[in-house]
């Protein structure tokens, strides 16, 4: 049979069934104790399946065994899982639930309180589990319509059989931010996630030795890494309280942790705050950044901190699975193959494919920039119940008669051997009187003229050909803007010299905690 | 140095909660009680508070060694508070 997501884990439980495969809520977790409850879930899901819909399970919990257990609950019932996150927003959690049409839904004991509301506005009933000792019966007389399994009222493990699945399987269903504010569901095959997993746990050479850090919550598709390299090959994932997220300094050190994970702004923030100190983290051996552009001050302070760590920068937007391109931090090559003081984001993986374009979606020539179009054995299924999303995002550029996803990244062609270069968003290049400028330019200057890392570059005001002037959000301390302005002047051209610098002590963010830009746009309009 | 009171912490974190809610279009509560829990309450997120701090820094001007505090107090206002303005009365 074909390999799963869940396959290596099983493999795992077998072999190291005595070893620790999990740390969370200030406890350890063996393979075996994993395998036993996890199976318990599956088995129960598995009675209540309903042959005829998309076999898709909600895991409502956040950092808590329970939420891993109803990960591997969900896979190994042959569902694919629909992570929800209860420090998101109760209405976006509502609409994810809805969108997605989960028949089942594992819940922790943390989360129970939002629960009702989720009860509330279901649609159509839902098989309610909590693999915590819980008690329902008042849940059940209030909500009759729905069923409720209690830890005790699990199947047994003995009972469970692994699912066949086919080729479109999903894995997961994951809900990224839609440009129209209604989260869109990217539904991704047990065969894509597969491939990224070979991939990733052959390059790292994943042992039982390792210890992984799981800073991502699972609505960010990026724990898909952490959880599934770690159990391929028996190591143990260190899963931080949401109070000891505040500090990864001293969780890497009390954790002896040997592969480290995280979105760059981490890393930004502890050099801040003085946890990038000389040879501070000695046992990492792997540091990995991915989610957002990693700036060089940040990689270069990071292996300070990390000597004996090789550092790796990812890219990937989550309709190619998690990440499809990387870069090999060096200090004799990187300073100088790095573009607008960013980290370069590398090569593609083997079976990934890139295209780069121009506006008409014709290929760029060498050292030209464009946006990237990638495809291959990582590109996703597309948009949940979105056909018409998916075909604008998916599709046949002119000449060519494959499918690529277009990214919406501006990135240069390499000349030769050299890596692909990220240069911002497609929609971060704006025309200002009539000149084509990249926002990311402008952030990097600035970025370079004050001391903070955190700039977004934004045109305004709108005209009728595009945007007067740029205006700049900073976060951090308000400085010296003259000073600023005059030395950002003497690299850009006027045009391009921001007309106003907000300073702001916490950008406005998303979901995922990237910028979000959208926000700041508003926050213009409104009269900033 | 003028030893920095605790009214000043105090405006300082209600301005960053406040600005903080603003930018994701949310309620912004009328105060900041000292049992509050900047994090629990979705006020501020885990690398907000990260944010927060580094702000702290640059607003008082002074580095602050947050690895002292506890993780579970950190998050809390008036501990938070308290915290800070010892700190900065300190060395």
């Amino acid at each position: 049979m074909q390999r799963a997501l869940w396959s290596g884990f099983l493999r795992s439980s077998e072999k190291f069934a005595d070893r620790p495969a999990l740390f969370a809520e200030s406890k350890f977790l063996k393979y075996s104790e994993l395998r036993e409850t996890a199976c318990r879930v599956a088995a129960t899901i598995q009675a209540h399946s309903d042959p005829g819909k998309t076999p898709l399970t909600a895991v409502f919990a956040y950092r808590s065994p329970t939420a891993f257990i109803g990960v591997l609950g969900s896979l190994l019932s042959g569902s694919g899982y629909v992570p929800l996150n209860r420090t998101f927003p109760i209405e976006r959690t509502q609409v994810m639930l809805e969108r997605s049409g989960c028949r089942s839904i594992v819940v922790d004991e943390g989360s129970l309180p939002q629960l009702k509301k989720l009860l509330e506005t279901a649609s159509s009933p839902l098989i309610v589990l909590t693999p915590d000792a819980l008690d329902f019966n008042s849940h059940k007389q209030q909500w009759p319509q729905h069923t409720f399994v209690a830890a005790h009222e699990l199947k047994s493990a003995q009972s469970w059989r692994e699912p066949s699945f086919g080729i479109d399987s999903i894995a997961y269903l994951l809900f990224t931010s839609g440009s129209t504010g209604i989260p869109k569901g990217v539904a991704v095959a047990q065969r894509n996630v597969t491939a990224f997993l070979d991939y990733m746990v052959d390059r790292y050479e994943i042992t039982e030795s390792d210890r992984l850090s799981q800073m991502f919550d699972m609505t960010f598709d990026l724990s898909v890494f952490d959880m599934f390299v770690a159990w391929e090959r028996g190591a143990c994932l260190f899963c931080p309280s949401q109070k000891t997220l505040i500090k990864p300094g001293k969780f890497i050190k009390d954790m002896e942790l040997t592969v480290w994970f995280s979105v760059p702004s981490t890393a930004v923030f502890m050099k801040q705050l003085g946890m990038l100190k000389p040879a501070q983290y000695p046992a990492l051996r792997l540091s990995l950044f991915c989610g957002e552009p990693l700036p060089v001050s940040s990689a270069t302070a990071w292996l300070e901190a990390a000597p004996n760590s090789t550092l790796e920068n990812l890219y990937g937007p989550t309709e190619l699975t998690i990440a499809c391109t990387l870069y090999r931090w060096d200090p004799s090559r990187s300073p100088s193959e790095s573009e607008l003081g960013i980290v370069p984001i590398g090569y593609p993986y083997p079976n990934m494919g890139v295209l780069v374009v121009d506006d008409n979606l014709l290929e760029v020539s060498p050292g030209h920039e464009g946006e990237l179009l990638m495809n291959g054995s990582q590109m996703s299924l597309g948009y949940w119940k979105d056909p018409a999303k998916t075909a604008t995002a998916f599709m046949v550029p002119p000449g060519k008669n494959e499918i690529y996803y277009r990214t919406g990244d501006r990135v240069r062609r390499p000349q030769g051997n050299a890596p692909l270069t990220h240069l911002g968003r497609i929609d971060s290049q704006v025309k200002i009187f009539g000149h084509r400028v990249e926002l990311g330019e402008v952030e990097s200057k600035v970025r370079n003229a004050c001391r903070f890392d955190g700039v977004v570059a934004l045109g305004w005001p709108k005209t009728d050909s595009g945007f007067g002037g740029v205006e700049v959000f900073i976060e951090g301390q308000e400085s010296a803007v003259e000073k600023l302005r005059a030395a950002i002047g003497r690299d850009l051209p006027e045009y391009m010299v921001p007309r106003r610098f907000h300073f702001m002590d916490r950008l406005p963010r998303n979901a995922n905690n990237k910028y979000d830009r959208k926000a700041m746009q508003k926050l213009l309009e409104e009269g900033l | 140095m003028n030893a920095v009171t605790p009214d000043a912490v105090q405006d300082f974190l209600r301005e960053y909660v406040v600005k903080s809610l603003r930018g994701q279009g949310r309620e912004v509560p009328s105060d900041l009680s000292d049992d509050c829990d900047l994090l629990l309450s979705g006020y501020v997120d885990s690398l907000g508070l990260l944010e927060l701090m580094t702000a702290i820094q640059d607003h008082f001007g002074r580095e602050i060694d947050f690895d002292e505090l506890d993780a579970e107090q950190m998050t809390i206002v008036g501990p938070l508070r308290t915290f800070v303005v010892t700190q900065l009365a300190g060395a």
